[in-house]
Formats: structure tokens, C-alpha cells, sequence
């Protein structure tokens, strides 16, 4: 009970029942027995593309202005994103949630108009590890695999017989793949993650003391090589999407039926085989020198897939409607135009700060954190009563069983 | 001007001119012609106010509750199963020291299902906490909105403006509006001394320990107890600017009577021209009509029955297991006076039946010598029910 503190008489009290005292001391949490969780949710776009890309969160990076974080995540999901960009046959537009409103979201040519600013981008790198790897071939899934590779600390080399890279890619006709983006894209690449590439080297493994013989794990691109090249004494075939771990020194990733021969519109297909390669390589590496690993992916732990009946439409306007013509417009994209494209993503499970949850908490309980990138719950004050979950247009807050 | 109103639309003229900001019902026979009224002013652009046409009486009161602690002049009408279904929110416009005004339109709660005249729907209410005042005619109704507010405003307490069912609500009267510049002077606009207020932030209807609880409902139960004083005062005032008087109570030929007939709302008419009745038959007759209940108008009930050894009292309502209800109120104000005055209780007219002079004379004559057709159970006597 509160001390009758600075109230002493009849007249000292207010006629209203009222107080500028805080009522913080009531904490009220322990009525709870659901708990809201603010926790960002795979988007059905994201759940649908290939290589998983977190289509949302650089959308709204774009919608916010920040182009270049943008970049920085596509790139960190997706090294080929001017490829992807034109070729991809986007499944992540198939899933769009914004359809129920009026028409999905382009997303592929907002992908093109970001990969083609070329600004120049920071990808986190791990610390040098000292190790060699070969990538024989410099397909779509040899490049990806080498990137992720590069990028956490490993030496690589990318290997291709011919005397341009991009393997299977170089096959298309120029309509379909154009040579020079090809070739930007690569470097780009090769930069980012610090790869050496060498075109038109010959490649035999029955003849040590060169590049092959020196590396400590060898990766046979199955998009960068032609079947013809033998495999070497040891090579052991590992399905990206289905084996755990990859048992050897020499891995040639084997690709399901759907993916041979190569089809260009499945190229995030085999960028997501690339960087599952690249997973297996790291921890085959790591396990030999007896160093830990990338820990296997917790399934507990992976973000879950919104469900799209939490989105909530109603609380979205449908855009000005843009002619179909100009919707379906082949080519690149200007930024206005791309912008207003982000503009209107649904950020289906992934919270763009909207602060619904936040005026419509009947108590103050779940509010902003100190940086303002966040929002979060005040566990000692909120009652459970569930309205953040229900306000949440975008299925970000949930209410749970959190026991303890 | 005078106008040829009904009940319910002198109503919505009142709130009109008492400049209302907002006005938040949900409708109910007979009270729907008061908001029906009140939204198409607004909707004309005559009023300033902000209509809430809410999901129920609850919700109605709660914003009410919620506009006035805001700052805002604040309005809503009920009647009957709305009224007592807002019951938790009257205890707490009380409670919170809101001066929201409202008009109840007395009718019979059900089962069985009846839209006509009734007490016990508002007379339930007397225990939370608001002034309740109790029309004769049109233009009490309209006079006594805009009185309510500048009392309700001085108290910070609610006011109930409770009206009959049809017999008021749905008659037409001439009725005089007043002037609006009048109006203003005399009903100025709601100055709160404390409201919310981003920028002088208090938390309202907070938490409280036993220590000022006590001390918080004393302080009310004075300041409630004060609206009698403060309606008589507001009302000579009113009648300084509009010159029409509508005092708590309103005495006729009690000076001389040995016997007082007692009542409120419409049917008080009739009781006075029972008196003249009576009293060419020679019995020494007067008749009192009660316009506040809460509080209770002790003052001026105690000077008109200051002669009288007898009080005849008509109930329109009734507490089951107990008797009338006003009764019960004029046993307990009797009781302090340690004095031997004889009551006599009836119930008459609930659910519709009218108050005549031919109801009033018999059951006046058999308070008196004790022969009538009124059916007896407990302390009280029932008019027309079967044999």
C-alpha cells in the first residue's frame, strides 16, 4: 500500500480520483499466461525463393533509403544478383501475399534494378583460415560455392578449362545471358569474397604439383564442367539439399533430376547447392584440422514461415494502379520506379516498425527499445491480453506458451 | 420562441443549446427520437459536437466518461434494459467525478416486455452516485438539461434528467426556447480544473488503499449532498435569466393540509387536481412533487410537510420484497424527524397505466377511511391489479 505521502487533509485531495504518481510498482506480468513474441517470420516470398533471400527486410532497407544495406543482403544471400535479376524465374512472386490486394509485387525487377547499381559492397568476412580449396569450374554453383567459401576465410581458386568463366551460363544464347553482365557479375564476385580465378587451365589430376594437387579440399562444379572430365580417384558425390555432411577431400556435388541438364531459370537452384557445397566443405575442413564448424542448422531455431492468414489485409490501401504494360516492362527499372515498387511490400512477417502493436497496448507494455530499431515487450508490466498479436498486420507478434 | 415540441425533441434542444461536444448513445424505445434528433442536428452542422454511435449502453457511458475526463461536454440518453445495462458505468462516472449529464426515459424493465411508464428502471440507479431529477413536463425537460450541467460542472458530479415514458417523452408541448446568447451566459463553456492532458500527465481512477479510499467517498458523499443546495441555487438563477422556476421540489396547497399526496414525474399533475378534487369535498388535501431524489431534498420536502400528519404516497416503481421505492425514501427522512406522521404507500400506474384524477381520488380515500379496491401485500397497497 502506498504511504498517504504530501496528503494530510480533506482539502490536500483532489476532487478526481487521480495521481501523478507512476504505477510502475503494479506489476501486472505474473496475470500473464500467454506472452507476446515479436519475432520476424520467413515471408511466403523468402519460404518460396531457391536461396531463401530475406525479400522483405531489403525491400524495406530500400523503402527506408538505405540501398546500400540493400545490397549488402541480397549479396550475402544471393551472389549473383544481376543473374538471378534476369534469369530467375522468381517463384517468390508466386507466393506474393499483396496479390489478395490487387497484383504481387515485381520483385525481380526491383532484384535487377538493386544488383545493377554496382555500387561497391562490404560482405562480412570470416578470419583467415589458412586452407586451399579448388573449385573446378566456374558455374553458377562452383561461383556460389567459392564465394561463401571466400567469404569465410578459406583460399580458393576457381579452376575452368575454358577460357571464359561462367560455365554453363556461357552456353546461353546473348539474348538470353549477356556477356558483359556476365562478366561484371563475376568479378564483382571474385572481389568481394577475394577469389582467384583461372580460365583455360587444364585440369588433370593424375598430374600433381599444380594448383589441384596443392589444395586441401577439391569441389567439381557439375554447372562448370562438362561430364566428360573424369572424376578423380576419391571424388565423392554429395547432394547439397539431402546429405548431412560430405565425407571426402574431393566433392562433386550431385544434382537431382530436375536440375540436369542445366536450365538457366533454375540458377538460384544451383546457387543454394553452391552454398550448401560450401557448408559441407567448411565443416569437412574444419573437422579434419579439428576446428569447430558451422553448427548444422538447429531446425527449432529456423525462423518459421508466416502464416498468411495473419496478414492482414484489411489494414493495407491497394496502390495507384500501374498499366499492366508498364508492370509486365521488360528491361531495367529506374529507381523511382523500383522504389515504388518496394513501397508497396506487404514486410509480411517481418516488422518495419509500424508501431500498431505499440498505440494500441492498453497498458505501455510493449514498446520501442532504446535504439529505435525494435520493439519489444515489458515482461514485468504486460498482461497478455493478446491486442499487439491481433493489431500486428504483419503475423510479427504472436502470443505463446513461454513458461518459467 | 415557442415551439410545439415533444418531450424527447425539447431534450435535443437543450443539449443543442447547452453547445454539447460529445454525444455518444446507442438507441432505445422511447429515448431513440432524443439521439435520432441529436445526430440530425449535427449532421445539419447546428451542433459542434462529436457523435458516437456506439455498439451499447455500456460503451455509451464509457465514452461519455472518457470525453469528459478529456475536457469535453458530454452527453447520452437511455432508457429502461439500457440504463441498467450501463449500471457499472454510472458508479463510475460518479466515482470519477465526471460531470456527464444524461436523460433516462422512464420505462418498465422486462420480462414481461412493456415500453410504457415505469420508475424502478432509474430509481434502481439511486445508489450510484448521480444526481437524479425527475420532469413534469417539456419544458422542465429542456430547462432542466441545461441547469444539470451547471450544477453537474460546479459538483463535478453526474446529473440524471429522467422524463415518462410517452407521457413526456412522446407528447407535444409548446414549449419556449431560449435564446442561445442567453443560454451562453448563463451556461458558459466546461473549464475542467483537471482533465488528461498529454503535456500534464496524471493517471485517473487509479489504485487506492483503504488509508484515502475512506476519505475519497466522504469527501464525494459531502459534495453529493451539496447538489440539492447547488440545484436550488443554479435554478433561481435559470429563472433570473428565462424566468420559469424549477426548484428540487414543488409544494401545492400544503400550507394548511393534514394529509400530503406525494409523487414524481408526470403524474404530479394529476395529483394536484385531485387536491382540488378532495378538497371540494372538504378534506384538507395538498400534494408535493419530489423533481430531486438524489440526494434527496430534505430541505424543502421538510418545509412543505412540516403540518402534515399524513402522507399518501404513489409509487410508480417498486423494490420486490420491500415497497415503493420513494416510500422507502420518505420512511427514512420521516424516521429522523421523530415525529408520529402516518404513511401510506402505493403502487399505481407501473408499466403504462395512467395516473388519472379517478385513480388518485379512491386511493386517497381509502389511505384516509380505509376502504378501497387497492390490494395490500406487505406495507403496500397495489392499484388495478385483479381480484
Amino acid at each position: 500500500m502506498q504511504s498517504r505521502k504530501g496528503i494530510e487533509s480533506l482539502s490536500e485531495l483532489p476532487i478526481m480520483p487521480s495521481t501523478i504518481g507512476t504505477m510502475a510498482w503494479n506489476q501486472t506480468g505474473d496475470w500473464r499466461y500467454l506472452t507476446p513474441v515479436v519475432a520476424n517470420k520467413l515471408a511466403p516470398c523468402s519460404q518460396n525463393c531457391p536461396a531463401g533471400i530475406p525479400i522483405p527486410i531489403y525491400l524495406n532497407a530500400l523503402k527506408n533509403g538505405r540501398i546500400q544495406s540493400g545490397l549488402d543482403l541480397l549479396l550475402a544471400h544471393n551472389p549473383l544478383p544481376r543473374l538471378t535479376g534476369r534469369l530467375c524465374y522468381h517463384p517468390c512472386q508466386a507466393r506474393c501475399v499483396r496479390r489478395k490486394i490487387d497484383r504481387t509485387i515485381s520483385i525481380q525487377k526491383i532484384e535487377r534494378f538493386l544488383a545493377d547499381l554496382g555500387t561497391d559492397v562490404t560482405i562480412e568476412k570470416g578470419k583467415k583460415t589458412g586452407k586451399q580449396v579448388a573449385v573446378i569450374g566456374s558455374g553458377p554453383l562452383g561461383l556460389s560455392c567459392a564465394f561463401y567459401l571466400g567469404c569465410w576465410g578459406h583460399q580458393v581458386v576457381v579452376l575452368d578449362p575454358r577460357n571464359q568463366a561462367g560455365g554453363a551460363l556461357v552456353d546461353r544464347s546473348p539474348e538470353k545471358v549477356d556477356s558483359q553482365v556476365l562478366a561484371d557479375e563475376i568479378s564483382r564476385l571474385i572481389r568481394l569474397a577475394d577469389i582467384k580465378l583461372e580460365t583455360g587451365v587444364v585440369v588433370d589430376f593424375d598430374a600433381p604439383g599444380n594448383v589441384v594437387s596443392k589444395a586441401d579440399l577439391i569441389i567439381l562444379d557439375p554447372t562448370g564442367v562438362s561430364e566428360d572430365l573424369r572424376a578423380p580417384v576419391g571424388a565423392v558425390g554429395v547432394n547439397p539439399f539431402d546429405d548431412e555432411a560430405a565425407n571426402s577431400d574431393i566433392i562433386a556435388p550431385r544434382l537431382s533430376q530436375n536440375l540436369k541438364p542445366f536450365k538457366a531459370p533454375m540458377i538460384a537452384h544451383y546457387i543454394a547447392a553452391g552454398r550448401l557445397t560450401a557448408q559441407k566443405a567448411f565443416n569437412r575442413l574444419a573437422m579434419c584440422s579439428g576446428q569447430q564448424g558451422l553448427a548444422p542448422p538447429n531446425p527449432d531455431l529456423l525462423p518459421q514461415t508466416v502464416n498468411t492468414d495473419d496478414i492482414k489485409i484489411e489494414h493495407f490501401s491497394s496502390s495507384a494502379p500501374v498499366a499492366e504494360a508498364e508492370a509486365q516492362q521488360e528491361g531495367a527499372w529506374n529507381h523511382e520506379r523500383a522504389l515504388h515498387e518496394a513501397e508497396r511490400c506487404l514486410s509480411c512477417g517481418t516488422c518495419d516498425l509500424c508501431l500498431q502493436c505499440v498505440s494500441f497496448c492498453p497498458d505501455a507494455s510493449i514498446k520501442l527499445d532504446e535504439d529505435k530499431t525494435a520493439v519489444i515487450v515489458d515482461e514485468y508490466h504486460c498482461k497478455g491480453c493478446g491486442i499487439c498479436a491481433y493489431e500486428c498486420p504483419r503475423g510479427v507478434v504472436t502470443m505463446e506458451t513461454i513458461s518459467g | 420562441m415557442k415551439k410545439v415540441v415533444m418531450g424527447t425533441e425539447a431534450a435535443a434542444l437543450a443539449v443543442k443549446l447547452a453547445r454539447v461536444q460529445v454525444i455518444s448513445a446507442y438507441p432505445i424505445t422511447p429515448q431513440t427520437v432524443i439521439v435520432e434528433n441529436l445526430s440530425d442536428i449535427i449532421g445539419r452542422g447546428e451542433l459542434n459536437a462529436k457523435y458516437m454511435p456506439v455498439e451499447s449502453e455500456h460503451s455509451a457511458m464509457a465514452s461519455c466518461i472518457g470525453a469528459s475526463l478529456a475536457g469535453a461536454r458530454a452527453f447520452t440518453a437511455s432508457s429502461s434494459q439500457g440504463l441498467v445495462y450501463m449500471h457499472e458505468m454510472l458508479h463510475y462516472a460518479a466515482g470519477a467525478r465526471v460531470p456527464v449529464v444524461m436523460v433516462n426515459c422512464n420505462r418498465a424493465l422486462a420480462p414481461p416486455w412493456n415500453l410504457y411508464c415505469d420508475h424502478t428502471d432509474s430509481l434502481a440507479q439511486r445508489d450510484t452516485g448521480w444526481g437524479q431529477y425527475y420532469c413534469a413536463d417539456a419544458q422542465d425537460v429542456l430547462d432542466a438539461i441545461l441547469i444539470a450541467y451547471n450544477v453537474a460542472e460546479q459538483a463535478l458530479l453526474p446529473v440524471m434528467i429522467n422524463m415518462d415514458a410517452f407521457y413526456l417523452t412522446h407528447t407535444s408541448e409548446p414549449v419556449d426556447v431560449p435564446d442561445q446568447k442567453a443560454v451562453d451566459i448563463f451556461l458558459p463553456s466546461y473549464q475542467p480544473s483537471s482533465k488528461l492532458d498529454v503535456d500534464d500527465p496524471k493517471t485517473f481512477g487509479n489504485v487506492c488503499g483503504a488509508d484515502l479510499f475512506t476519505s475519497i467517498k466522504y469527501k464525494r458523499h459531502c459534495d453529493t449532498l451539496s447538489l440539492e443546495k447547488l440545484w436550488d441555487r443554479a435554478a433561481v438563477r435559470f429563472c433570473g435569466y428565462f424566468s420559469r422556476l424549477h426548484p428540487t421540489v414543488e409544494a401545492y396547497q400544503t400550507e394548511d393540509a393534514d394529509v400530503c399526496i406525494i409523487g414524481i414525474g408526470t403524474a404530479t399533475g394529476a395529483m394536484r387536481l385531485a387536491v382540488d378534487r378532495l378538497r371540494e369535498e372538504g378534506l384538507k388535501v395538498g400534494s408535493l412533487r419530489l423533481a430531486m431524489i438524489r440526494p434527496f431534498p430534505r430541505g424543502g420536502f421538510e418545509k412543505a410537510t412540516a403540518n402534515v400528519g399524513h402522507v399518501i404516497v404513489i409509487d410508480r416503481d417498486v423494490s420486490f420484497g420491500a415497497e415503493g421505492i420513494v416510500a422507502q425514501e420518505l420512511k427514512a427522512i420521516l424516521f429522523d424527524r421523530h415525529e408520529d406522521v402516518r404513511l401510506t404507500g402505493f403502487v399505481a400506474g407501473v408499466g403504462g397505466n395512467d395516473i388519472s384524477v379517478e385513480t388518485i381520488v379512491p386511493l386517497v380515500r381509502q389511505a384516509i377511511f380505509g376502504d378501497g379496491t387497492a390490494a395490500e401485500a406487505g406495507s403496500t397497497l397495489w392499484a388495478e391489479v385483479l381480484p
